[in-house]
């Protein structure tokens, strides 16, 4: 069996370093793992997805629309651009926070109410405030991290530094 | 030893391990990792070159010498370095050379998905297409050991799902390089008419011969009436259709999609259906070949963008007549609003496109682009034209040419050395009134910030020794600056060209360098009472930080502001307040 899952939000969130992680973590429990990630244009501010998938053995390194079992949002707004890849069955998991896109602007309680409403499987994450609790923002990837790689029945990556361990213990109690 | 790569970064070890001396590129998205792995093996000699031509001509020659050598580059760059290509399978090498390119289907960073594998039909040169990361090790490494044995070069065509998908990778360790020493021949190397007649009867029987290669790279393998070929990455979405849609199939796998093994004729007369990324250059070789085929040409398979397992569960399930029900996905629950890329938070090119934009008003300015992170600016309507690496000062000749139009021609640094020096010399040599932008960050940004010429040869000593009037300018400093380029700006409406040179380093780098050195970068925020909601800041200046809020204010996010200031300087009512000492900052970013 193979695990699909999409990573969403904006570029410059560490939505590239948090799908990294995930796929380690799913190599560390002994998984084959493909990682299919974006560079360039599609990271300047705008919005990113990166594919992981894992399992005894993936060979396609991509998933397609209604193929994934996990939405992973590091962005509310991503989150509805997510859906299009989530199957019947699939779960989504949202940080709570909206990252303003160009010339409009979202209030990030109405979104997540919009999401909350909707019939999907879904969590929502309060992994940037989490994040600033612990200092800075660019933490809200592992303490998103730690809440997915729980959920998905992931140990954590080895490569965590001391603050993004403790980031990601802190997503994972949320579970 | 297994470990967790890149395809780009597996395709650097596989090469390291076959002896690899000489390594070359210029960085293009999916390509930049291959160069980027190998730069930290000092012991071989790795370079970025102003272009992929450069590239090219440096490993070839290397290969000439005996050298194993490597060049790698996205798919267009291989256009460029198209010339030294053709004569590369004329002449042959003594060390292995190994050509890489990576396809971009579905252009998530280029401007066309055009095909590597044609180039190999058309310059007799053998591709090699690995499947996954795993394989990219593998095929690199096998890809220079078959082209030292048979003289030849061979070409490694990725693509973005290969060359940016991580996986496990079992590598092998690097071989000691294996440098050249050129031995003369004449009559090999000299491709003068008189030579170059022999080099292709010799071309043609070689590539016979290498036919017989291919087949080291073909392996057949399920059963069953159903027949599938399938090249490179479109192999991994077969395997997982297959498994879909729970049947069996004999699926024949191509490692070297060009040429394809002769010995495939046994299939002739048989249906095949065929999955390969991009044309259908294995489709049309099976048909020579007697084979009846079904995928890209008649449909099957759509003609353009990326596969993935449902579009091929879906092909194969429609040609043997089996069901297929494809996921559905759930809708969600309101509209997703475009998020476009847009250019980062204090990025230099916002400032010079402010500058531009003030400095030109009403005279409606022809804006001819280039490739790079600039062409983002087409969110500001400040890019008319973005065709290729050059088409800024290239075409923007041309428009000007058309009938006296006012051209702003905006290239970046790297691009600058790459493309757009020699169109420079046809502007000294017959001026065209227009105005050429250099915006300098110092890097080659959009790729990841390699190196860029532009720190050891900038921009004002080339265009000055041609005699084109050249300013320099800030951009961080807007207001001065638009003073200064109103200036050059009248050298244009005199009909002359006119040089800007706009420099201050990528942002992403500065900002990078200063968290690393624990440097606080200022920050600004919105005095609400000052604010007057001109805009100013959030839509013609359209700092990605800068949010206008429902009642019209603007507003920063502070953990997007990097802290550049360009938002105070435009701001008429002085609403910006910083936080930190600015000039500091911008002293320290000039440093990066």
């Amino acid at each position: 069996m193979v695990t699909s899952v999409v990573v969403v939000g904006v570029g410059g969130q560490g939505v590239l370093t948090l799908a990294r992680w995930l796929g380690e973590s799913a190599m560390a429990a002994g998984y084959d793992v493909r990682i299919a990630e974006v560079h360039g244009m599609s990271q300047r501010g705008g919005s990113v997805e990166v594919h992981v998938r894992f399992g005894e053995e993936v060979h396609a390194p991509i998933v397609e629309e209604g193929g994934a079992d996990y939405v992973v949002a590091m962005e509310a707004l991503e989150a509805l651009r997510g859906y299009k890849y989530l199957s019947p069955r699939g779960v989504l998991v949202v940080n709570k926070r909206v990252i303003q896109p160009p010339g409009r602007w979202y209030d990030v309680a109405q979104v997540v109410e919009a999401i909350a409403k909707s019939e999907v499987r879904h969590y929502v994450v309060p992994a940037f405030e989490i994040a600033l609790q612990l200092g800075s923002p660019i933490y809200e990837n592992a303490v998103l991290l730690g809440f997915a790689a729980k959920l998905m029945g992931l140990p954590m990556p080895p490569s965590l530094d001391d603050k993004n361990k403790e980031a990601f213990l802190r997503g994972a109690a949320l579970v | 030893m297994k470990a967790l790569l890149l395809g780009n970064e597996a395709i650097a070890y596989g090469a390291l391990s076959a002896g690899l001396a000489v390594a070359t590129a210029y960085p293009g998205t999916p390509a930049p990792e291959v160069l980027e792995t190998l730069e930290e093996f000092k012991d071989r000699f790795v370079h970025w070159a102003t272009n992929e031509k450069t590239a090219f001509e440096i490993a070839y020659g290397a290969a000439l010498a005996g050298a194993r050598a490597l060049v790698a580059m996205k798919h267009v760059g291989l256009n460029v370095a198209a010339d030294p290509l053709h004569s590369a399978a004329y002449t042959g090498v003594e060390g292995g050379l190994l050509i890489i390119t990576a396809d971009d289907p579905w252009m998530h960073s280029s401007q066309n998905e055009q095909d590597t594998r044609w180039y190999g039909l058309q310059s007799y040169v053998p591709v090699l297409e690995p499947s996954s990361p795993a394989e990219a090790f593998k095929y690199a490494k096998r890809g220079i050991e078959v082209s030292e044995q048979a003289k030849h070069p061979v070409i490694l065509r990725s693509v973005t799902r290969v060359s940016h998908v991580r996986a496990p990778v079992e590598l092998e360790p690097p071989s000691p390089p294996k440098w050249g020493k050129f031995t003369k021949d004449v009559k090999r190397f000299t491709l003068v008419p008189a030579h170059a007649r022999e080099r292709r009867k010799e071309l043609v029987e070689k590539w016979e011969r290498l036919r017989e290669a291919s087949s080291m790279f073909m392996a057949a393998e399920g059963s069953g009436d159903f027949l599938i070929v399938a090249s490179g990455v479109g192999y991994a979405y077969v395997k997982e259709a297959l498994r879909r849609l729970g049947v069996d199939a004999t699926v024949v796998k191509l490692g070297m999609p060009v040429p394809i093994p002769a010995k495939l004729s046994e299939y002739a007369g048989r249906e095949a259906v065929v999955v390969e990324e991009g044309d259908p250059v294995v489709e049309l070789q099976l048909r020579a070949l007697g084979l009846k085929t079904r995928g890209k040409l008649d449909g099957l398979f759509p003609k353009y963008g990326e596969l993935d397992a449902a579009k091929v569960a879906a092909g194969i399930a429609k040609a043997f007549n089996i069901p297929y029900d494809p996921p559905r996905p759930p809708k969600p629950p309101m509209e997703p609003p475009p998020r476009p890329p847009v250019l980062c938070p204090g990025c230099p090119h916002q400032g010079t496109f402010y500058i531009l934009k003030m400095a030109t008003a009403g005279l409606s300015p022809v804006w001819s682009g280039d490739i790079g992170c600039y062409s983002l600016s087409l969110n500001t309507g400040q890019q008319d034209i973005i065709t290729h690496m050059g088409s800024s000062v290239g075409l923007g000749y041309g428009v000007a040419a058309s009938g006296r139009q006012f051209v702003v021609a905006t290239v970046g640094d790297s691009t600058f050395y790459h493309a757009s020096l020699p169109q420079l010399v046809d502007l000294a040599v017959r001026p065209q009134p227009m105005l050429i932008v250099v915006m300098d960050n110092g890097y080659t940004a959009m790729t990841g910030g390699q190196p860029s010429p532009a720190k050891k040869v900038p921009a004002e000593k080339i265009t000055e020794a041609l005699g084109i009037p050249t300013f320099v300018i800030d951009p961080a400093r807007v207001k001065q600056s638009v003073e200064v380029v109103k200036k050059a700006v009248e050298v244009v409406k005199s009909g002359k060209p006119a040089v800007v040179v706009s420099r201050r380093p990528c942002a992403l780098v500065a900002v990078r360098k200063a968290r690393r050195a624990g440097l606080q970068t200022p920050r600004y925020r919105v005095d609400e009472e000052k604010c007057v909601k001109c805009g100013l800041c959030y839509n013609v200046l359209r700092c990605s930080a800068i949010s206008k809020r429902p009642d019209g204010k603007a507003y920063v996010d502070p953990s997007l502001c990097v802290g550049c200031g360009m938002c105070a300087e435009v701001c008429p009512t002085n609403a910006f307040k910083a936080e930190g000492n600015r000039e500091a900052w911008l002293a320290a970013w000039s440093q990066a």
